[in-house]
């Protein structure tokens, strides 16, 4: 796959304050990307600058293999930007607002009435089209603040923290929304604090801390960066000090146990473990009744990487 | 459309949609010149000098008789309104009823004077509570007093020529020296002296203060882009940062030239406003919304947030209005305060528009037109590099 964005050794300082300090992390057509860190660990300054809203002090950034500058307006009609603040227009209609930016982003007349159109029922915004904005509830404005970005079709589509301050529901509909960005081959670039949308979201995922980007890969690439391992309950009836000792041979299983009409199965990676462990437990003679996965998280890591918590 | 136009459209669509535009910009001005015209109008105008005299013949000779065709002839011009008297107390009588504003008295003897060479009295008896009117009258008499003057010494000259001898024409030379046509005219004045009729006055004094107030729509929602959260998404289109200004300014001149084009209208039509020439008043509104925009876009670079950039840049306009007389004229002396106005695009649009409105040319307008579009010049560019460093941070 090609890169889609590239962003090589950014710097950015206010003053004193080195906000971003030698990044880098380049995003895949048809990846989303996401940087993980708590609220000023430096997220926003990055997008910024990938954005073309900063310039970074030192550093290149490229989309489509063109230069982002903020003085300049090459290769910003690949790029579409959802700013963690709301930005749109409240005296404007839902449809209004998607036809200004298309415009803006030249867009001819009759691609633009459709792509409204097209974006509209995507955000589940078509019935309340012609209201204006002010009229909107929270979760539909940022469903809106989503659809402006994703418009004019960029080739990449950079979400700063778009769940802040959304209900659950709505919040759920701007995630669904977003795995559907991904696979019509558009690069994600996304940033959050919330950790299960990393991994919900994320292909890829940075964990970056005071300006500077602690670790990178996919969810498993991190766990396994901090040792954490994946664990299988299952629940079933027979011999299950017998069936621990057959689990814990079995290849890629750290260690198995009996425990209170289950057994516990410390693995590098369940999803590969679960046919070989099934067979196990049947050919035993075991009945199963249950089996859950808990994987190690994000959240895990972060606090290995840095000492504290997400939310901190 | 560019994305210049794209902004300034959306713009001129949000201020129309919320009224604030249409309030400031139109109804304000327009409520306030009728409401002025209507309290003030009678101490601006012109017409409320009232030019009505009187005529007191006593002496009714050719020369005295020739003074009374001269009023005659002003007053034709529409300039005042001569009425004869019999004698002084009838006079005295119209001017403490307030009927005239003064009177001019010629005792019996006044022509034989004239003739004569001997010295002679033109009296103007006035209202005490109407001095420029006496003193207009006063002028007159001065003037036709120093035509016969004039005369006199052609006739002594010539008398001196023919060795004493008197010619037979020597009374029509005396006429015809009064009568000279330098004697009394109503010329135009210069611009410091010209004052608009008091309905064109206030009219275009509100519209030109309140422009400063509209145009602020446009520039100063720059800042409100900012604080709205909608700049970083205008600033990460494909769009420079100079048509995200570009916009804004556009805006407000569109809103200038609207709220400015609606009030000359509506102003002519239901106050009875006198502009002028339609070119010159077009460059007197077009350079004066220039100049105006120049303003406030300064003053929003310089401003932190959008409310406080709306309010300094309302003191400005308060003050600049007051200043260059939107208010009340200030431009009729050579004092401090008219000095001081000429450093307000206020009162160059009053000053142009002053020229224009009595009848002159248009090419009348073009100083104030040149003024006013260097305040354009001058405030825009450093309004403009503020406002692109802003967008640049």
């Amino acid at each position: 796959m090609a890169n889609v964005l590239e962003a090589e050794g950014l710097i950015k300082s206010f003053g004193d304050l080195v906000a971003v300090n030698d990044v880098s992390f380049h995003i895949e057509e048809g990846e989303t990307f996401g940087l993980l860190g708590p609220n000023g660990a430096g997220k926003t300054t990055s997008i910024s600058m990938v954005a073309g809203l900063l310039e970074p002090d030192r550093g290149a950034i490229q989309v489509s293999g063109t230069p982002i500058r903020t003085n300049s307006t090459a290769g910003k009609t690949d790029v579409g930007l959802v700013p963690q603040e709301l930005a749109i227009y409240p005296d404007l209609t839902g449809a209004e607002n998607l036809r200004f930016f298309g415009r803006l982003y030249g867009m001819p007349a009759d691609k633009l009435a459709s792509r409204v159109d097209q974006v509209l029922e995507l955000i589940g915004l078509a019935e309340r089209r012609d209201d204006r904005t002010k009229e909107y509830s929270g979760g539909m404005k940022r469903r809106l603040n989503i659809g402006i970005g994703l418009l004019h079709e960029p080739r990449l589509l950079i979400l700063d923290e778009p769940t802040v301050g959304v209900d659950p529901q709505s919040r759920n509909s701007i995630l669904e929304s977003v795995e559907h960005l991904s696979d019509r081959g558009m690069a994600v670039l996304y940033t959050t604090h919330y950790m299960e949308e990393a991994e919900r979201l994320c292909d890829r995922v940075a964990i970056i801390d005071e300006g500077v980007i602690k670790a990178e890969g996919t969810r498993r690439d991190l766990v396994s960066l901090v040792g954490e391992k994946d664990r299988i309950s299952v629940t079933a009836s027979g011999d299950l000090a017998q069936i621990s000792q057959l689990a814990a041979g079995l290849p890629g299983v750290f260690g198995a146990s009996p425990s209170d009409g289950s057994v516990e199965v410390l693995a590098a990676d369940a999803s590969t473990l679960l046919p070989d462990l099934m067979n196990c437990f049947s050919s035993s003679g075991a009945s199963i009744t249950g089996v859950q996965i808990f994987e190690p998280n994000l959240e895990a890591v972060f606090l290995h990487l840095t000492g504290k918590a997400l939310r901190d | 459309m560019g994305a210049t136009g794209q902004i300034a459209t959306k713009d001129l669509r949000l201020r129309l949609r919320d009224r604030s535009a249409i309030i400031i910009g139109i109804v304000a001005p327009l409520a306030l010149a009728y409401i002025f015209h209507l309290v003030f109008g009678n101490v601006l105008a012109q017409e409320s000098l009232a030019l009505q005299y009187g005529l007191v013949d006593l002496d009714d000779s050719e020369i005295s008789e020739s003074l009374g065709a001269i009023l005659e002839q002003i007053e034709a011009e529409g300039q005042l309104a001569v009425t004869d008297f019999a004698d002084a107390a009838a006079a005295d009588a119209a001017v403490e009823a307030g009927d005239i504003s003064a009177y001019m008295l010629l005792r019996p003897g006044l022509g034989e004077a004239a003739v004569s060479a001997d010295e002679f009295t033109i009296e103007v008896v006035g209202d005490v509570d109407n001095p420029t009117a006496t003193q207009i009258l006063g002028s007159i008499a001065s003037e036709f007093g120093a035509g016969i003057g004039r005369a006199q010494l052609s006739v002594t000259t010539a008398l001196a020529l023919l060795g004493g001898q008197p010619p037979p024409d020597v009374v029509t030379w005396g006429e015809e020296a009064a009568q000279s046509p330098a004697a009394f005219t109503f010329d135009d004045v210069s611009a410091d002296t010209r004052q608009l009729d008091s309905t064109t006055f206030f009219a275009a004094g509100m519209a030109v203060f309140f422009l400063f107030f509209t145009v602020q729509f446009g520039v100063i929602g720059l800042l409100e882009e900012e604080q709205e959260g909608t700049l970083p998404r205008l600033l990460a289109a494909p769009v420079a940062r100079a048509q995200v200004v570009g916009g804004k300014a556009l805006l407000s001149f569109l809103l200038g030239l609207i709220s400015m084009g609606v009030l000359i209208v509506a102003t002519h039509f239901l106050m009875g406003a006198t502009w002028g020439p339609p070119l010159g008043v077009a460059l007197l509104v077009v350079a004066g919304v220039l100049a105006a925009t120049s303003v406030v876009g300064l003053v929003a670079g310089f401003a932190k947030t959008a409310e406080g950039a709306g309010n300094l840049a309302s003191i400005i306009a308060v003050i600049l209005g007051m200043l260059g007389g939107t208010f009340f004229p200030v431009g009729q002396g050579d004092d401090f305060l008219s000095k001081l106005s000429y450093l307000t695009p206020h009162a160059w649009f009053m000053r142009g528009l002053a020229q224009i409105s009595g009848g002159a040319e248009w090419t009348a307008a073009l100083p104030a037109v040149g003024a006013l579009l260097l305040f354009a010049l001058v405030l825009g560019s450093a309004g403009w590099v503020l406002l692109n460093r802003r967008l640049a941070r």
